[in-house]
């Protein structure tokens, strides 16, 4: 019979991730020196444990259209955290009054006086309704300008909401060539037309359509620059 | 006010270490959660916009990590749900569809665990893998993936023991000598 009968696999499993109390640890390590089968279980344990870690110790890395994967020590994966990190500094004041859905009235937010004046809008649903109060913000966000201020605006779109730049699905088409002349930057996000095109989709964007790695990194790379960010 | 005020400095270094550490991290446990890079490098990013626009709603920052993780669970959640799967989400089991080519003997090892790890039940490796690759309490993987601790405790049970009765040999078809068997892999 063996002596270690009394501990469950439950109970091994918890000593080898260090969730026993003390003193069931100590009644764990005093058998094991006596008990070679336990002591062989636990050393199954760990090397299990061992094992997994090993597996994913190097994972491969994301393949990005357009350009070569992050690695853990890329330059794209470093400037991309660095960027979330200068991001949220800036944005950890300015989120707070951003609107998640739908377009919020600017009159209605807190003061903006220590805030940048140029806008990032990110479009992520397919909902006309939506796409259309993204649109009808961005030339908001130009007439209200103060006269001499250059105001920047950018459209940024992935998911559902790359429609609104897909040239054969949008219904918006002359209102986006209309901000497009008023310097309105539309951005596509070259991940989601990929995931489309592996669908068998063919994505045809709408002139003078930009494109950026991800959408993420449109907001990343902005937000860094100052600029406010609202999530259509 | 604006949160700038609300949050002190110090919650402002935590929340920037966080999530500096976080995108790999995030990233690694996504791949292991799917096998699949696109499918995590997604998530990783649904789950940083969601953290970015949501943060508000992290109320303990001593439990920040945590939450990261589950926004990032819920992501995948919300894949499986998208894609309309007809069974639960919690049994999935990804096709062990590793090719037989010529590999080296540690991407051999490597191989194996990975092909063990995803041909369990999507519930029990993530349990496994938020244990052994994140080094997450029971409590934290319990708070997570919102289930109990002793589902916690059973799920990693069952997924280790499944995990042993394919692997345990492994570490023996790769070392000649039986008695280094139980030696540390690194």
């Amino acid at each position: 019979m063996n002596k270690d009968e009394h501990f469950s696999e439950e109970q091994l499993n918890a000593f080898v991730d260090g969730e026993l109390d003390p003193e069931e640890k100590s009644r764990v390590y005093n058998q094991s020196a006596h008990t070679p089968q336990l002591d062989q279980r636990l050393c199954q344990q760990r090397k299990l444990k061992e094992l997994v870690q090993h597996a994913y110790n190097d994972v491969p890395p994301a393949k990005r259209p357009g350009g070569s994967g992050f690695r853990r020590s890329s330059p794209f994966g470093r400037a991309l955290v660095a960027g979330i990190l200068i991001t949220l500094g800036a944005a950890l004041g300015y989120l707070a009054h951003a609107p998640t859905s739908p377009v919020a009235v600017p009159a209605a937010r807190a003061p903006l006086v220590e805030l940048p004046e140029n806008y990032l809008l990110h479009v992520t649903s397919g909902d006309p309704e939506q796409m259309k109060a993204a649109l009808e913000h961005a030339r908001y966000l130009l007439e209200s300008a103060d006269e001499g201020e250059f105001r920047q605006v950018e459209i940024v779109a992935n998911e559902r909401g790359l429609d609104l730049l897909r040239r054969d699905v949008t219904p918006f088409a002359l209102e986006i060539r209309a901000l497009q002349e008023n310097n309105v930057v539309f951005y596509a996000c070259a991940r989601s037309i990929q995931r489309l095109e592996e669908q068998g989709v063919k994505v045809a964007l709408v002139p003078d359509t930009r494109q950026d790695y991800t959408a993420l990194d449109r907001v990343v790379m902005r937000m860094r620059d100052g600029w406010k960010y609202e999530k259509i | 006010m604006p949160r700038s005020i609300i949050l002190g400095i110090s919650q402002r270094r935590t929340f920037r270490r966080l999530v500096e550490n976080s995108r790999e991290r995030l990233y690694r446990m996504a791949f292991a959660w799917t096998h699949d890079p696109h499918l995590a490098d997604d998530l990783v990013q649904q789950a940083l916009y969601k953290a970015l626009n949501n943060y508000k709603q992290l109320k303990d920052y001593g439990a920040a990590e945590a939450w990261l993780f589950r926004i990032l669970s819920n992501c995948l959640k919300d894949h499986y749900r998208a894609k309309r799967d007809t069974i639960c989400s919690d049994d999935v089991v990804i096709a062990d569809n590793v090719t037989p080519e010529h590999r080296t003997e540690e991407q051999q090892l490597v191989q194996k665990v990975r092909g063990a790890v995803r041909s369990l039940p999507l519930a029990q490796r993530q349990v496994v893998t938020l244990v052994d690759l994140e080094g997450f309490t029971y409590t934290a993987v319990a708070e997570i993936l919102e289930v109990p601790v002793g589902t916690v405790m059973s799920r990693l049970c069952r997924g280790r023991k499944a995990l042993k009765d394919r692997l345990i040999d492994v570490g023996a078809a790769t070392e000649p000598n039986r008695s280094a068997q139980l030696k540390r892999v690194k």
